[in-house]
């Protein structure tokens, strides 16, 4: 359609283009027409001009010629009267007309001369019969004077009997002064030339170019390359019959017209030529102005043509880009429609696959309630019971937890809780959760740290073992029993000295994934596989919530994974380096600025090296125990502390911590690097100042081991859990407007031996609180959502009351809200802590002992 | 949008060149409302000046009138007058030569400046129809051998716009053809001759009946103007007690013996115009040595434009090749119309700027010590000699027998059959004659 649109508009612009150079080409037609037209009519009325003009100059000489006869006759008249005719010509002074006189008596040969020389008829030549009014003249002739001369000769008549003959010599100078100044703006030729002799006898003053001369016609013919033999055929013949002649001929490149004018019955010609551009100047300007006229015209209609293309081009282009921004815009909606319709879709799927998730364990969760029901006097299959309960409870929950995450990240919501932490912890902690989950299905669980410079890092921790939990427990999940899983953390080479670069790789010898697997694992609503076909429990959204954190921290998540051969996973990311390094001041304080490493791997010497030397202790390598006993014996006072690894965990650990010992101070700690699974074959019982520490080697863990060894462990941690401790006697008051949540608050407090008194909103729990006598309650529990008032509120309102406990009483936020923020706001409200629900009742126990042992205190 | 801008700019710029050009094309003088057209008459300071043409071929300039039109230009120009051409040249050896229509004109005051030559300019000086030109400023910066050679009866006559210098013109391909040195000597000259002869040259020296002279006068005066011993030996020849016929003997014998051994053709000599009769055959490499003047190596009228290497050498002579200087020169009449104007018009044109410019677009030896022009390859043989001071002058005022004209006329004779006794006795009669008028 489009192509037959844009066709058509071609033929329409070849149709326009076509009229316009027909029109152009018929305009041109007519101004070449009308321009040859004016041309020829002024050629022909300069020709005309020529004409005339020539004619002009050929009567002014033949009136000369007849005037020169006629005085000649009146003289010859004279001197008849005279009686001494001989003595008027010999003492006749020349004149600037008649320079000579010469007088011959009838019947002799030789006379006077006004020259005083004897005059004969023999110089001159009077044999062409050429006549001036009725008077023979001669040919010409170059005379006495140096300059071109003709002679007239007139009889003297006395008395009806010629006497004598009068010869008088004229020269053609004399015409030049009769003659106009230039012709044709003194481009154009003149010549006068003898008829007979074709001698050229007179240029006059500024006619042609001073430069060109001619001798003769043959020399103009030859200087001026007229050399066509047809031609000087028929110049010539005019010339005999005294014609007038007009020819073209180029004269010096130029177009010339040539002339030859017969002047005296052809005695004389006037010869030359005149350029054509001098001869049609006027023709030439009036074509001029009309091609000025037509060129300006043309110019303005080329430049209109041009106008209208440009204005034609932008509406074209501005229609071109609004159907562009349509299509865009159709584009993106028929996009945004599929995408929709695409999240429509997942979600249903996803919906379809949480209900199904939901209500498996919601299934065992009322199947086993029924059966407690029915068996509740079997209380072996009531804890049965309830210990499936339980299970299905905690899978329900973290469903729920996942979902919520999914969501968080989505709707960027997520916020990078960014603290300072060691990668010892992190992987401490890691491998706490880990590896029971490992062993429980018999795998083998491998954790190497390699390469690292600082361990001491800025990041959010809590979803870095997010991202490492969910990385790890897949593995674990998706390896049968008996397989084996590796957690390594592998420094890489630094982008930046602020950074530390970090790869981690979890891997497996698991079952792996198939290619069309790997190209959806880290979408949220999409799952490859659906639960119902898959053995393992999971949300399917562990990967779309790793992948979202770990490019929330700016790294990259990779995967390859071969079916029945394992997966890998590799995130990078970089962590910026504190800048205070507060662990050198420890090494410092304890004394110990060297230590000696010996392990058989090399690898792990150079990663302890580096370490230590972060914290500013400088250790020596050596890596078999020869080496490190040469090293001792050397200065084996300068080492503060020992580490021994690798191979002498197996020979025996005990032997050769001893025979460090026995070359070392009592005082200087001797640690074993042991690997997890290996510690306890370490027997050290017997050895003073020694210790086990566990791999991978972290400063912080080493530090931690030093402390172990210097002092007395410290007690518990925060909420170390105290055994066998409850919540007997205690009373407290809880806001809850949930009549279940409340039923088993209720019930569980009971069973505590503890006392609850439960209100349906903030506003309520405000006014028992106001009217409760001194210590009347413990603690309060309260819930954040509420009709009338919110727990927050609630909590400020009690915290404002004008009661000396209402600020010491501990107030827990006991609540579904369970996200970080919630409990930033809970905090802020003035709430003692947040726990979220589903209620733990053995953490419940220990932050409840917790605050109220404080407020004891 | 640059884009844009440029087409706006563009278009502006159009329309306001269209604006214009209709603008300046509707303009012109409008004469609707001057009904009387007043012309007024012309009177111009007028000079004229004779001087012969030179035949101009078809589409070819002639650098040497060029020249000498540049000069008459600025002098025009300079001082408001306008200088008109008379030219005369004989149609053939039948006609009055230019010399004699020059003497002619000049005795009857036709013209206020003539270009004249070495024999006219004498005979005119002595005739006192020339005015004497030392009281020009241009004088100042001639050339000694300039001044000496243009002074009658102590008066300067005339002034060259050039030095002119004659030599041999030779087609150095054909020479190398046969393995020929260029030649020294009259010796070589005709072993030159001989070899050329025997393969076949029909007539080795191209020649006419004006410039044969110079082979006579650069043999004749070789030694007086080159031996150290010059105003003596012209005195001699003043006082009558050397004869000229003596230093010429030995110049007519050369071309006599030239004639018979037919490496010149004297019948064609004698009736033939300078570079018309030898010219022809010169170009198409019939003829492999002319004699010409110094400018026809830069016109391409006469051989400025050859298919050959050609050299310019002096005439062969007992001291080497040897170049010949005869002064040509303007001269003003004395009972001229518009003599004050003439003289200045002359003064101009032979100003240093002018010479410059002559010398520069002729490329000759200029007559001002001032004015120094490289010139042309092939005349570097024969203005090495020149530069070394080594010529012969073609003529020379301090000489009371006039050389250029008569030598030349002489020659003729011999030409026309005359025996070397008989030329010499010519000289002898002509020395007889300016004996007795000194007296």
């Amino acid at each position: 359609m489009s192509k037959k649109r844009n066709e058509s508009k071609r033929d329409k612009g070849i149709s326009l283009l076509v009229s316009i150079v027909l029109v152009f080409f018929v305009l041109g037609i007519i101004v070449f027409s009308v321009s040859h037209k004016i041309m020829a009519e002024m050629a022909a009325s300069a020709t005309q001009n020529l004409n005339e003009s020539l004619d002009l100059i050929k009567c002014t000489i033949e009136a000369i010629l007849n005037k020169e006869a006629e005085y000649q006759r009146l003289m010859a008249q004279g001197i008849a009267a005279m009686e001494s005719p001989e003595e008027y010509v010999l003492n006749y002074k020349k004149s600037e007309t008649m320079v000579k006189l010469g007088l011959i008596r009838s019947g002799e040969t030789a006379g006077v001369c006004s020259t005083g020389e004897a005059f004969t008829e023999e110089e001159m030549d009077f044999s062409a019969g050429g006549m001036i009014d009725g008077l023979p003249v001669s040919q010409s002739y170059l005379n006495y004077m140096g300059t071109w001369a003709y002679c007239i000769k007139c009889p003297v008549i006395r008395d009806g009997q010629e006497i004598a003959t009068l010869y008088v010599e004229y020269i053609y100078d004399t015409f030049d002064k009769s003659l106009p100044e230039g012709f044709y703006n003194q481009q154009a030729m003149l010549y006068i030339m003898d008829a007979e002799t074709e001698r050229f006898v007179l240029k006059p003053k500024g006619m042609g170019e001073r430069s060109a001369g001619h001798l003769n016609l043959t020399d103009f013919y030859r200087a001026n390359d007229i050399q066509e033999e047809g031609l000087r055929e028929e110049v010539e013949d005019c010339l005999k019959h005294n014609k007038n002649i007009m020819f073209y001929h180029d004269i010096r490149n130029k177009d010339a017209l040539n002339y030859m004018w017969s002047v005296n019955g052809g005695t004389i010609y006037l010869i030359g030529y005149v350029p054509i551009e001098a001869i049609q100047q006027e023709g030439r300007t009036v074509n001029q102005n009309i091609f000025i006229v037509v060129f300006v015209m043309l110019t303005a209609f080329i430049l209109c043509c041009i106008l209208y293309y440009l204005n034609q081009r932008q509406k074209i282009r501005l229609r071109r880009e609004r159907e562009e921004e349509r299509e865009i815009s159709n584009r993106r909606l028929a996009e945004a429609l599929q995408a929709a319709q695409i999240a429509s879709n997942s979600k249903t799927m996803f919906l379809s696959n949480m209900s199904h998730d939901i209500r498996t364990p919601m299934n065992a969760v009322l199947g086993f309630t029924t059966l407690l029901a029915r068996d509740a006097e079997n209380s072996e299959k009531v804890r049965k019971y309830t210990k499936k309960i339980m299970a299905s409870g905690q899978h329900l929950l973290s469903l729920i937890n996942d979902i919520l995450d999914v969501s968080k990240i989505e709707s960027g919501k997520v916020v990078l809780n960014v603290e300072e932490f060691t990668l010892n912890d992190l992987v401490s902690s890691v491998d706490a959760i880990i590896r029971p989950m490992a062993e429980a299905r018999s795998q083998k669980f491998s954790v190497e740290v390699t390469g690292i410079k600082h361990e001491f890092l800025l990041g959010d921790e809590t979803r870095i073992n997010q991202i490492l939990i969910n990385l790890l427990s897949n593995a674990v999940k998706y390896t049968p029993e008996g397989g084996s899983i590796w957690f390594r953390i592998i420094g890489l080479k630094q982008r930046s000295n602020q950074f530390e670069h970090i790869r981690i790789e979890v891997q497996d010898n698991g079952y792996g994934m198939t290619k069309a697997y790997l190209e959806t694992i880290f979408d949220a609503f999409t799952r490859a596989e659906n639960s119902t076909t898959n053995k393992v429990q999971g949300t399917g959204l562990g990967m779309a919530i790793t992948k979202n954190i770990i490019e929330l921290m700016g790294g990259t998540i990779d995967v390859f994974s071969e079916v029945d051969q394992g997966s890998l996973f590799r995130v990078e990311l970089e962590f910026r380096i504190p800048e205070g390094q507060a662990d050198r001041q420890f090494w410092a304080q304890m004394g110990i600025s060297r230590m000696l490493v010996m392990d058989t791997d090399e690898e792990t010497c150079g990663n302890i090296k580096t370490l230590m030397g972060d914290v500013g202790v400088e250790a020596d390598l050596a890596h078999n125990m020869e080496e490190a006993l040469s090293l001792l014996e050397k200065s084996a006072d300068s080492y503060q502390v020992a580490l021994l690894g690798g191979s002498i965990v197996e020979t025996g650990a005990a032997q050769a911590v001893n025979q460090i010992r026995e070359r070392i101070g009592e005082t200087v700690p001797v640690l074993v690097l042991s690997d997890h699974g290996k510690a306890g074959d370490v027997d050290l019982d017997q050895t003073e100042n020694a210790g086990v520490l566990i791999k991978p080697f972290f400063a912080s863990a080493f530090k931690e081991k030093i402390l172990e060894m210097r002092a007395e462990p410290e007690s518990g941690g925060e909420f170390a859990a105290e055994p066998g401790q409850t919540l007997a006697g205690l009373h407290f008051l809880a806001a809850e407007d949930n009549e279940i949540n409340a039923e088993i608050l209720r019930e569980i407090l009971a069973y505590e031996n503890a006392g609850c008194e439960i209100v349906e909103n903030g506003q309520l729990a405000v006014e028992r609180f106001e009217r409760a006598k001194e210590d009347e309650f413990d603690a309060i529990l309260m819930d954040v959502q509420m009709p009338v008032m919110n727990g927050y509120d609630a909590t400020r309102a009690i915290r404002a009351l004008e009661r000396e406990d209402a600020r010491t009483i501990p107030i827990i936020a006991m609540t579904a809200n369970a996200f970080a923020e919630d409990e930033k706001e809970a905090l802020d409200a003035g709430m003692d802590v947040h726990l979220a629900k589903p209620i733990d009742i053995e953490l419940l126990k220990q932050v409840i002992r917790q605050y109220t042992k404080h407020t004891d205190e | 949008m640059c884009r844009k801008s440029g087409f706006k700019k563009w278009g502006l710029l159009c329309l306001a060149g269209i604006t214009a050009f209709s603008i300046s094309a509707c303009g012109g003088t409008d004469g609707s409302d001057n009904k009387l057209i007043v012309v007024e008459d012309k009177k111009d300071r007028e000079v004229s000046l004779f001087s012969p043409m030179e035949k101009t071929e078809a589409n070819v300039e002639n650098v040497a009138r060029s020249a000498a039109d540049k000069t008459i230009m600025l002098a025009e120009e300079k001082l408001g007058v306008s200088v008109g051409y008379v030219t005369y040249t004989a149609e053939d050896y039948q006609d009055k030569t230019y010399d004699e229509v020059t003497l002619d004109r000049a005795r009857n005051d036709m013209d206020d400046i003539y270009l004249l030559n070495p024999d006219t300019l004498r005979a005119l000086g002595e005739e006192g129809k020339l005015q004497d030109l030392s009281g020009l400023d241009c004088t100042k910066n001639l050339r000694d051998v300039v001044k000496a050679a243009n002074m009658v009866d102590g008066k300067l006559v005339a002034i060259p716009q050039e030095v002119v210098a004659y030599g041999l013109f030779i087609n150095k391909d054909m020479f190398d053809k046969y393995q020929l040195t260029l030649p020294e000597t009259p010796e070589d000259f005709l072993e030159c001759c001989r070899v050329f002869k025997e393969n076949g040259v029909e007539t080795p020296v191209g020649a006419n009946r004006w410039w044969l002279e110079t082979f006579v006068l650069a043999q004749a005066y070789a030694d007086l103007y080159n031996g150290g011993n010059t105003e003596a030996e012209i005195a001699a020849l003043n006082t009558g007690e050397s004869k000229y016929s003596e230093y010429m003997r030995s110049g007519f014998e050369f071309l006599q013996e030239l004639i018979d051994k037919g490496y010149v053709d004297a019948e064609k000599a004698l009736v033939s115009e300078a570079i018309e009769g030898e010219g022809a055959d010169f170009l198409a490499q019939k003829t492999p040595i002319v004699m010409a003047y110094w400018g026809a190596a830069n016109t391409e009228t006469a051989y400025g434009k050859t298919d050959f290497e050609m050299q310019v050498i002096g005439f062969p002579s007992s001291r080497g090749q040897m170049p010949v200087m005869p002064m040509t020169g303007f001269g003003v009449g004395t009972n001229v119309a518009h003599g004050e104007d003439a003289l200045a018009v002359l003064d101009i044109m032979l100003s240093d700027e002018a010479l410059q410019i002559y010398a520069e677009t002729n490329r000759v030896i200029s007559p001002s010590k001032n004015v120094e022009v490289e010139c042309v390859d092939p005349l570097k043989p024969l203005n090495d000699r020149i530069q070394e001071n080594v010529y012969v002058l073609g003529s020379n005022a301090g000489m009371d027998v006039e050389q250029w004209g008569n030598t030349c006329l002489i020659v003729r004779e011999l030409l026309g059959g005359a025996t070397v006794d008989e030329c010499m006795a010519m000289f002898d009669r002509l020395q007889e004659e300016a004996l007795q008028k000194n007296k």
